[in-house]
């Protein structure tokens, strides 16, 4: 116990609490371009996210955990943007949906855009594509569920 | 018409191209919005290197015509037409932050999307795409545009 060892207790709690926090992914409302079209559809009935606990978009930074940059993030964006993951409580992820987000895709050569959102932020979870379907997200939402599930292994 | 028109044409959709000297702009607008052209629907800035041309779309809704103005300018500098189509004012301030025209007699002409520290007119064909400029927010949250890659993104 002094040493900090508190063995089968904390893990099983922490276990507890990943599970809970895995399943209840709430995402923030944030579409910034035509990727946000995709992000709709995986709310929409044939891939209801509510199905893996990612129950609703919420419109408030303070109601949500999971940021799902969805689109170009431009400069004038940028701040903006950090000021909204900031507003979000802890624990919070982040998922880079699209080509734009992850390196600027198309737009790389532009003086307008930002190369790369984790710049900006700490990404989780890279889900590539031009737009990405909706069945890439919804295996980009099961992967960063399966990152929360074994946190406390790493 | 009074007003001099130095060419006028015919585009491929049947709408009658007017250009004009930047002097007689204001006069010959004057003219088209006594003749029912009520709707400034947009205003272009092309980059000739040598010129600068600015394009006026207007529409008459009671007639459905539509014609084009053209002007161009050696010096940057353009008359505003923001007194007779109040849907003017943005228009000339985003052809003010693209290409830098400066409209004469625009009531606010500040960047519309850019901060008013950004260095250059980013759709103008001399504009440096290697000297990169980052945005970032103050403690007023007001923008402003920096070199300096750790200070914005």
């Amino acid at each position: 116990m002094k040493t900090g060892d508190v063995g089968l207790l904390t893990t099983t709690l922490d276990k507890a609490l990943e599970w809970g926090r895995s399943n209840s992914l709430w995402p923030l409302t944030f579409g910034l371009a035509c990727c946000a079209i995709e992000m709709m559809a995986i709310q929409a009935s044939n891939l209801d996210i509510s199905r893996f606990g990612s129950e609703i978009f919420r419109n408030s930074p303070r109601q949500s955990d999971l940021m799902i940059v969805s689109g170009t993030v431009t400069k004038k964006m940028a701040p903006r943007l950090r000021r909204i993951y900031d507003e979000m409580p802890y624990p919070k992820y982040v998922i880079a949906m699209g080509v734009c987000v992850i390196q600027g895709g198309p737009y790389n050569q532009g003086y307008s855009v930002v190369l790369g959102v984790d710049k900006v932020v700490p990404v989780d979870v890279y889900v590539p594509g031009c737009p990405p379907t909706p069945e890439a997200l919804t295996h980009g939402i099961i992967t960063l569920q399966k990152k929360i599930r074994n946190e406390t292994d790493r | 018409m009074l007003v001099e028109i130095i060419e006028e044409t015919k585009g491929k959709d049947g709408r009658r191209i007017l250009k004009v000297a930047k002097e007689n702009l204001i006069e010959l607008m004057t003219e088209l919005k006594k003749q029912g052209f009520n709707h400034l629907s947009l205003i272009t800035g092309v980059d000739r290197k040598d010129k600068l041309e600015v394009v006026y779309h207007l529409h008459n809704f009671e007639s459905k015509k539509y014609i084009v103005v053209k002007t161009e300018t050696l010096d940057e500098r353009v008359p505003s037409v923001s007194g007779l189509w109040s849907s003017a004012n943005w228009d000339e301030r985003e052809q003010y932050d693209m290409m830098g025209i400066v409209f004469e007699g625009h009531p606010n002409l500040k960047r519309m999307f850019l901060p008013e520290n950004w260095v250059g007119h980013p759709l103008r064909k001399n504009y440096d795409l290697k000297k990169v400029q980052y945005i970032n927010m103050d403690e007023e949250g007001n923008d402003y545009a920096t070199f300096d890659p750790g200070d914005g993104w």
